[in-house]
């Protein structure tokens, strides 16, 4: 038993320091900030994010008719607290209103969204210690098998549902919203390129290169174009 | 009759002379269009004169321009008063909207030329219309003061600018006036141009103001172009202003041109009259212009460079809202000077409403931006209900007029604020629709936030915490599968040293006993079960051959255990064997 012991004692104390390390806590966030995007003027202090916080400044930017600064917000917002209801609702009404179409969600991304991502991350470390632990227990003390073994189940049940959730919010890393309507997607990444297609304000697309001012996307539909940097903002935004 | 035949004698004794000239001219070629004027839908002809040995030309590409060509033709032309065989090309211009444009030389040699496209509705004094009113008569002019002609007499360029000083960064309009003879301008190559570097100058209109005058007894087509200047430092600057031109000019020399003077047919004449365009610059005469400081006395703290004259008001809509809901502010400057200079500061004083970055739009009332109405939009969100007041907006400005800073104030606006709804708040521009969900109401003071959007499990931060773990997880479990079997090692070397010990006794009851014990407990721990619950059954399945032996040790200890039995001295090295054999053997 003193052997089965051992990495349990390692275990905690690794949760410990990882969350200690992860998550520092930042001071709370009152009030929406104006800029949804770090500010490009130096800033003493590093942007911090918070679901309700960018909810309200989503809001704030749907009611000025800025459905693309809005969109951009809830989606981050929804990174954050996917689960919540009155940021999906609005999100889908203000795309509703912005005629921009909306992929409905299959029921497993349902269902593995529930989590949100911060607690399944841990959920994830949980299930690699109740893994780890079951296989040494099982190895150091044969009696009792079955509560290794149901350690090691629920530890690759919680494993599988924080690599699902983040396998459903890897295309969101490299999502980007359109800010401005009519945004050219232009042939190459030049300003007097001629103009393949244009896209509405609001419209969710996928980066996928960079050069210079001047973003790679496709759109939904399997488009690809070059939009100029300033007319669209990453969900994510680069380091 | 002698004067004939001393005319004829000159003739023949030149025109060898002048043949050798023209083919020195081997590459010369010219075009002309015309006519230089048309109207939208009306077509114009370039024509192409080569003197050299060129078989084509190739067509240019020119927006709004659509050339077609008519053919080609062989003939002879007359340059310098010969006569040289030369190659005709035949294009038909058509534009597609108006404007000037140039068309550049088609062969290496050929200059441009430019042709005007002016709208329908516009007359055309170069188009002959039969059933048109005989158009009015030129009007008499003279040519502005201080500018002379030049190009021969065939061009002028004026320059009109304040006459009195400027202030640095005002706006002034400036016109250039450049004045074609009809039929020796044969094309005006570009825009004029203004010199002077430390100057800006914007907008310069692209279609000029045309009229017509008679000017020293020749009919002068006035081409004006407006702008506005504004000068970056204060001092004393020269400014003048040019234009490129294509003018026909006379390449017989003052001999010739007195020789041709003198001869009495036209058909001499025209034969001894050499001709050709000839690209050139024209120069207005310079002026002076003092350019002052802004004065630094009374400057106020919210002055941002705008001089001119300018007026102010504003506006508010919607007059009532509801807490939470913005509202738009309006703000017009009208009046003239440099509107590039009015900027949004003084939006920054509204302190007790939440705003975001103004927009503006600048409509002018004039070709060139000096003057007009720029209007700025301000967002404004008020967050408690009840009687608002937006501040009265100042703006400062320097008056050249005056000569000093004025101050344009709007009054203090008066808002309704309504308390803030609960929800179905309204996204505006959104279709206002009667089943419509509106927005959810906002969340109350966010407890919680993160420094970083990207989820915990893509940082590479946090990644370190699983891999560690696995490793350490790993690591146990290596360490526990090692101190599992040494301690099977060391047991087994014990249980072997004890059942040596009861041999050498020929203690069979301890020796069984202690074989018996050990083997169960090695079997519990590889088949993973408590060794009280191993049978027989399971050592004939788990073991085979092996099984039956150990089944009779396990009998032979249990009798003598129960019956005291004592076995021989080569049994037990057997057993010790066979016993060995099983402690030592790899879990399965």
């Amino acid at each position: 038993m003193r052997t089965a012991k051992i990495p349990m004692v390692i275990a905690v104390i690794a949760l410990w320091a990882g969350q200690v390390l992860a998550q520092p806590t930042q001071p709370t966030q009152l009030s929406p900030s104006p800029s949804p995007s770090p500010s490009p003027s130096p800033s003493p202090s590093p942007p911090t994010y918070s679901a309700d916080g960018l909810y309200n400044l989503a809001n704030a930017y749907a009611r000025a008719g800025k459905p693309g600064l809005a969109v951009l917000s809830y989606e981050r917002a929804a990174l954050l607290a996917p689960a919540d209801p009155d940021i999906n609702a609005n999100l889908a009404y203000v795309r509703a209103s912005a005629h921009v179409p909306m992929k409905p969600l299959s029921r497993f991304a349902r269902l593995v969204g529930t989590t949100s991502p911060a607690a399944a991350a841990w959920l994830g470390i949980l299930g690699i210690a109740l893994v780890g632990i079951g296989l040494v227990a099982s190895r150091a003390a044969p009696r009792f098998l079955w509560i290794p073994r149901g350690g090691v189940l629920l530890g690759i049940a919680l494993i599988a549902l924080a690599a699902s959730n983040a396998m459903l919010l890897w295309p969101h890393m490299h999502e980007a919203v359109i800010l401005v309507d009519q945004a050219p997607a232009r042939v190459s990444p030049a300003p007097m390129a001629d103009t393949a297609f244009a896209l509405r304000e609001a419209e969710s697309v996928t980066m996928t290169a960079e050069y210079e001012d001047f973003i790679l996307i496709r759109t939904g539909g399997g488009l690809t174009g070059w939009v100029s940097r300033a007319s669209l903002g990453a969900v994510v935004p680069s380091d | 009759m002698r004067w004939v035949r001393i005319l004829v004698a000159t003739l023949c004794a030149f025109a060898p002379a002048r043949y050798a000239m023209a083919q020195t001219l081997d590459d010369l070629a010219y075009e002309t269009v015309e006519p230089s004027r048309i109207k939208l839908g009306e077509s114009a002809i370039l024509r192409v004169t080569s003197f050299g040995r060129i078989k084509d030309v190739t067509l240019p590409i020119i927006p709004g321009l659509v050339f077609e060509p008519l053919g080609r033709s062989q003939g002879f032309d007359f340059v310098n008063g010969a006569t040289l065989p030369a190659t005709f090309f035949s294009i038909r211009i058509t534009p597609q909207f108006a404007g000037v444009f140039t068309i550049p030389g088609l062969t290496p040699s050929s200059r441009p030329v430019g042709l005007e496209v002016v709208k329908g509705d516009e007359p055309n004094p170069y188009t002959w219309h039969s059933q048109q009113p005989t158009p009015a008569p030129v009007p008499t002019g003279t040519l502005p003061k201080g500018v002379q002609l030049q190009a021969g007499g065939a061009a002028f360029v004026h320059l009109a600018i304040p006459a009195r000083p400027i202030y640095v960064g005002e706006s002034v309009p400036v016109e250039i006036d450049v004045g074609l003879r009809a039929g020796i301008v044969t094309a005006v190559n570009g825009l004029p141009t203004l010199k002077g570097s430390d100057f800006t100058f914007n907008n310069l209109s692209k279609q000029p103001e045309r009229r017509q005058e008679s000017i020293d007894g020749g009919t002068f087509i006035l081409l004006s172009w407006h702008s506005a200047l504004a000068a970056v430092k204060p001092g004393e600057f020269e400014l003048s202003a040019e234009a490129p031109l294509t003018v026909k000019m006379s390449t017989l020399s003052a001999a010739d041109r007195a020789i041709a003077s003198r001869l009495a047919y036209p058909l001499l004449q025209s034969m001894y009259s050499g001709v050709a365009p000839k690209d050139m610059t024209i120069e207005s005469s310079p002026l002076q212009l003092k350019v002052l400081p802004l004065p630094m006395e009374g400057q106020p703290e919210n002055f941002s460079g705008a001089v001119g004259n300018f007026r102010v008001s504003s506006e508010v809509s919607p007059a009532s809202v509801a807490a939470g809901e913005p509202l738009t502010l309006r703000l017009h400057i009208s009046g003239a000077g440099n509107f590039d200079r009015v900027d949004s500061t003084m939006f920054d004083h509204l302190d007790h409403w939440k705003t975001y970055p103004a927009k503006s739009s600048f409509t002018p009332s004039d070709a060139v931006g000096n003057e007009g109405e720029k209007v700025f939009e301000q967002p404004l969100i008020a967050a408690q209900p009840g009687e608002q007041s937006i501040p009265g907006l100042e703006f400062a400005y320097f008056n050249p007029n005056t000569r000093q800073y004025e101050h344009a104030q709007t009054p203090a606006i008066k808002v309704t604020v309504a308390p803030a709804l609960a929800s179905g708040l309204s996204l505006s521009g959104a279709p206002a629709t009667g089943s419509a969900l509106g927005l959810r109401p906002d969340h109350r003071v966010p407890q919680n936030s993160a420094s970083e959007l990207r989820p915990l499990y893509f940082r590479p931060s946090f990644l370190i915490i699983p891999t560690t773990l696995a490793l350490l997880l790993a690591g146990s479990w290596f360490a526990v599968r090692a101190n599992a079997a040494r301690a099977n090692s060391k047991g087994a070397r014990k249980v072997l040293a004890q059942l040596d010990a009861a041999a050498r006794a020929g203690d069979s009851s301890a020796f069984f006993t202690a074989a018996r014990n050990a083997l169960l407990q090695r079997f519990a721990a590889q088949w993973r079960m408590p060794a009280d619950q191993i049978t027989v059954a399971d050592l004939r399945a788990r073991l085979g051959a092996t099984g039956e032996d150990l089944e009779r040790l396990f009998a032979i200890a249990d009798e003598t255990r129960y019956s005291d039995h004592q076995s021989g001295g080569a049994d037990f090295q057997r057993w010790i064997s066979l016993i060995r054999g099983q402690l030592s053997s790899e879990r399965k």
